[in-house]
This record gives structure tokens, C-alpha cells and sequence, in this order.
């Protein structure tokens, strides 16, 4: 198992042995890793390999079956979810077509965890929501349905929803995949930014490229197999682990800024169980 | 106007348009979001499955409102059920439940002699026979779901939106299905004595999704569901007295009318635009 390898002093999660089941099916087996605070963590591994189950745990949304979770310092939980600072934009959010729903309406829900019930929205709510429009570039949209949107803009504002909720740590599940080229450079630039406010950006991925610009990665494959700066997590021995060793050709040709030498302390090929479906 | 106003003159006639236009009332608000949930299908099977309750309790001679909300209570725990223990989808097992309690309802009033009557009361109701004690317990009921339906606007929305979303932004979506149930129960309840367990489906899908090709916004959609609903009864009761037709059944049939009668008049409108657009363009 890699050690956590935090580039600053807080860590924004930490897990210490957790197992995570989906019904019966193991989806991460005993697995320990950190995320730091104020940086972009992504996870990689292949499909199935427990990514989206990670960042479910860490939302809340999936309970911890053994092991330790703790996120911003609380055990995650449905009950805790209100006011944890965890802001998740899902990877599949289908709305049925006809559904009356704005892309205001839709990015103001950000603010039901402040608001509850019946309270009003205050100016600083309204504030949130516009400027989460415009950093997605959205403004415009603002009195369409979502319906009428395309993936792309859909997608911006699925990840406006998710930057005016109150948040100290931003879980994107795949949110470049299948982009057109301005919702990607849009989301992107807002992955870059988050950090500069001191939020932990987590998002999945399965480009490599995207998981080497990253400050830190989680490299899973039924378990986390390493955790750690890129350059150490992303060597061709671990994706050779984590993909299977048909697939490390084709990696390092797609993805020559991979090393190839093997790192001592992060090669854990020997410590591989069994992938488990995500 | 004497033909808007005769069909009305008459306390009883007073009374079918006042218990139409609660259950139109109730049905439109829970019904949005039985359309907005992709839920008709389970609306559907919903409004079958109180039929044995209220049948077993006319048997019974006790409150049927009881018995009804008795069949819903075992409906959704048995769907539910089926559900969870099988790997059949939700629909098959909304199959099985929707069959299996209308089957047991007739079942149960053909043990009653007067088999035909009451079967036919219970399924597309009486609405010339709604009494002032009905309507206060309509207009109660009413109260209720259109409050709980305003309270519970941002957990319901947040569940039409997605139920993960939802779980995440606090708005407890499990307690919110489960509220949307016992409103759709409530409901249908409500409305079954003025238009019936099969018809009141009309009054509940009917006016939602006529409204939900115009409306822009869910209150506005709600809004407007509730007239369209209003209106359908108006004009179903008055249509019934002066071609002689069922109450329950023209009142349950105006709404879809209405909405095939939008729904053309909506793609005319667009197909007119279009060319108009085009016309434009080549001037």
C-alpha cells in the first residue's frame, strides 16, 4: 500500500483501512490513502475499478463497511451531509425531457442545504447562484430549460450546482468526458481555481494526462493501489498492475510522459488482489 | 348563459361541481409530480389497488376511506417487496399489484347482491351523489396536501431532479418519496366518491401533463394543472347534463381531450413559426 503523501499540513480526508461494498460485491478492498486540502487529487484506475464508489464514500452517500473514513475531520454520513462542506457533482444526472426545470432553478438548489424547507433565498444566496453562472459561463442560459441544453452546457451546469453549494472539498465524477471544447476549458478552468480558495478539488478520470496534471492521484483497481504525487503513482508498473499488462503498451505509447523505471515505494504489483466490478 | 348556469342550479348539482372541483384540485397538484416523476404507470396501478380496501369495507359496513388507505398501505409494501427480494424491475412487480387487487376487489363485491351497483360506484364514482359530509372531508383533505405539497416543494424538486442529488443536498429523499405516496393516497382517496378509483387517474395525469406543455416552471406548471383541472370539471359536468352522459366519466375525459387538443395546437403553432422563420430568411 502507498503511504499518504500530503503536500500540506491538513488533510481533507483520510481513510485508514476502509472496505467498500456495493450489496454483497466488494468494490474497494482494505485501502488507506489521504486527500490533501487546497489541492486537485485525481483517481484513476479502470472501469469498475471502485473510482465513483470512492467518491460516493467520501460524499456520504455509500457507508463505510470496515475501516476508518474521516472527511474534513467527521465521518461522512447522510446526517452529516448538510453541513459537511462536501459539494458533489454526480457523473449521470438524467432529467426526463419535458421536466419545467431552469438552469437557475436548477443551479439555486445548491443552496437547499442552507435554506431547508420554507426559508428564502438572501441576496448572498442569489449572489452565489449568479456567480456560479458566470464562472460557467451559463448567465445566458440562465431561463432555459435543461432539456434544451447540450451535453456540454449541461454539464456546466451541473458543475455550477455544484460550485454555489457551500463547500470546502468539490467531488467531480468524470466532469471533461465527452465535452465540446469550451465546456471543457470552462470546467477545467474552475478546477484550477477551486484551490486557490483553499477547497480540495477530487475529480475521477480516465485520461492519464489529466491525472498527471494533477497535484496528487489515487490509482485504483478494486482497491487503491497507490497514492502520492503523479510522478510517483503513475509508473508503468502500477498501471501495469492496475490495467493489466496487455494494456501497458498501449499506455505508454498514448502517454509518453509516464516514467518507466520502477519506484520502489510505490510499486505494489506483489499486493494485488483480485478487481472487483465496480 | 342559462346553459352555463342550469346544469348547476340544484344543491346536488352544486355539490358534484364543489367535490369534482376538490378532487380536480388535489389530484393536479399531486399528479405533477406523478408526471414530473415518471410515476403514472405506478398512479395507474395506485388507484386499482385501493378498490379491494373499499370494497372489503362495504362488505364490512365500516368507513371505506379506511379500507382504502388498508389496500394502499399493502400496495406499496408489497411493490416494494417484489421489488427487493426478485431482480424483477419496479414495473413488472407495479404489474402484478395492479392485476392482483383490482381482480381481489371485484372478487369481493361479486359476494355482495348488490355486486353490479357498488362495483360501479366504486370505479367510476358518483358525483351527483357527493354529500355535504364528503365535501368537508374533500375540502380537509385538500388543505392538507396543497400545504404539504408548498413545504415539501424544494425536497420533491430536488427528487425529480435526481435522488443522489438529493440525498446530498439534505433534502432526504427516501421521507420525501415516501410523503409523495401517502399525498398520492390521500388523493385519490379524496377524489374517488366524486369521479371514481379508475377515473380519478384522468384528473391526476390528465391536467399535469397538459400543463407540462406549457409551463415553463414546476409552480407554474402546478398552477396551471390546477385550472386546467378546475375547468375540466366545469365543463365535464356541464357537457354530462346537457348530453345526458356519465358525470364522473365526461369529467375524467375532458382533460385528455384538452390535452390532445394542446398538444396539436402546440405543434401547428411550432410548424407555423418554423415556416414563417424560413419565409424570413428568403425574403
Amino acid at each position: 500500500m502507498s503511504t499518504p503523501n500530503p503536500t500540506q499540513g491538513q488533510d481533507a480526508v483520510v481513510a485508514h483501512d476502509i472496505v467498500l461494498r456495493r450489496g454483497s460485491r466488494t468494490a474497494i478492498d482494505t485501502s488507506s490513502f489521504t486527500i490533501p486540502s487546497g489541492q486537485i487529487t485525481a483517481i484513476i484506475g479502470p472501469n469498475g475499478s471502485g473510482k465513483s464508489t470512492l467518491l460516493h464514500a467520501i460524499a456520504g452517500l455509500l457507508p463505510v463497511s470496515d475501516g476508518d473514513l474521516t472527511v474534513l475531520g467527521r465521518h461522512p454520513s447522510a446526517a452529516s451531509m448538510r453541513t459537511s462542506g462536501v459539494s458533489y457533482v454526480l457523473q449521470h444526472t438524467d432529467i426526463a425531457a419535458g421536466t419545467p426545470l431552469t438552469v437557475r432553478e436548477a443551479v439555486a438548489m445548491a443552496r437547499y442545504p442552507h435554506l431547508g424547507l420554507l426559508r428564502r433565498p438572501s441576496a448572498e444566496d442569489r449572489r452565489k447562484v449568479d456567480d456560479a453562472m458566470k464562472l460557467l459561463e451559463i448567465s445566458s442560459l440562465a431561463e432555459r430549460h435543461l432539456t434544451e441544453l447540450s451535453g456540454g452546457q449541461r454539464q456546466r451546469v451541473y458543475v455550477a450546482q455544484g460550485v454555489a453549494q457551500d463547500h470546502d472539498i468539490l467531488l467531480l465524477d468524470e466532469p471533461l468526458t465527452g465535452l465540446d471544447l469550451l465546456s471543457t476549458k470552462t470546467i477545467d478552468a474552475i478546477i484550477h481555481e477551486e484551490p486557490r480558495h483553499g477547497c480540495a478539488v477530487v475529480l475521477t478520470t480516465h485520461d492519464l494526462e489529466e491525472a498527471a496534471a494533477a497535484d496528487h492521484v489515487l490509482l485504483t483497481c478494486g482497491r487503491v493501489l497507490a497514492a502520492g504525487p503523479p510522478s510517483e503513482v503513475l509508473t508503468s508498473a502500477n498501471l501495469a498492475t492496475a490495467y493489466g499488462l496487455g494494456a501497458l503498451h498501449e499506455i505508454d505509447e498514448r502517454t509518453p510522459l509516464l516514467p518507466t523505471e520502477h519506484h520502489e515505494g510505490h510499486d505494489h504489483s506483489g499486493e494485488h488482489g483480485p478487481v472487483s466490478a465496480d | 348563459m342559462e346553459w352555463l348556469l342550469e346544469p348547476f342550479a340544484l344543491g346536488f348539482q352544486q355539490r358534484a361541481l364543489l367535490g369534482g372541483a376538490l378532487a380536480g384540485l388535489m389530484s393536479a397538484v399531486v399528479g405533477t409530480w406523478l408526471v414530473l416523476r415518471g410515476m403514472s404507470f405506478f398512479g395507474d396501478a395506485f388507484v386499482h389497488g385501493v378498490v379491494p380496501g373499499i370494497a372489503a369495507a362495504v362488505v364490512l359496513d365500516i368507513n371505506p376511506v379506511i379500507g382504502a388507505a388498508v389496500a394502499a398501505l399493502i400496495m406499496v409494501l408489497a411493490i416494494e417487496s417484489v421489488h427487493r427480494q426478485t431482480n424483477l424491475g419496479e414495473d413488472t412487480a407495479i404489474g402484478l399489484l395492479f392485476v392482483g387487487m383490482l381482480a381481489l376487489g371485484v372478487v369481493i363485491m361479486s359476494r355482495l347482491d348488490t355486486y353490479s351497483g357498488s362495483l360501479t360506484t366504486i370505479l367510476f364514482g358518483d358525483a351527483l351523489g357527493v354529500t355535504g359530509t364528503d365535501l368537508i372531508a374533500q375540502a380537509v383533505l385538500a388543505v392538507i396536501i396543497v400545504a404539504a405539497a408548498m413545504i415539501l416543494y424544494r425536497p420533491l424538486l430536488a427528487l425529480a431532479f435526481n435522488p443522489d442529488k438529493a440525498e446530498l443536498l439534505g433534502m432526504r429523499p427516501k421521507t420525501t418519496h415516501a410523503a409523495l405516496l401517502i399525498l398520492i393516497a390521500a388523493a385519490v382517496i379524496g377524489s374517488y366518491q366524486s369521479v371514481g378509483t379508475l377515473l380519478v387517474f384522468g384528473l391526476l395525469v390528465g391536467p399535469p401533463a397538459t400543463a407540462a406543455l406549457l409551463a415553463r416552471t414546476v409552480p407554474r406548471m402546478m398552477a396551471l394543472a390546477a385550472i386546467i383541472a378546475l375547468l375540466s370539471v366545469w365543463i365535464g359536468l356541464t357537457i354530462s347534463y346537457w348530453l345526458g352522459t356519465a358525470g364522473s366519466a365526461t369529467m375524467a375525459l375532458v382533460p385528455i381531450v384538452l390535452f390532445f387538443i394542446v398538444l396539436i395546437g402546440k405543434r401547428l403553432f411550432s410548424r407555423r413559426s418554423s415556416s414563417e422563420e424560413v419565409a424570413v430568411e428568403h425574403a
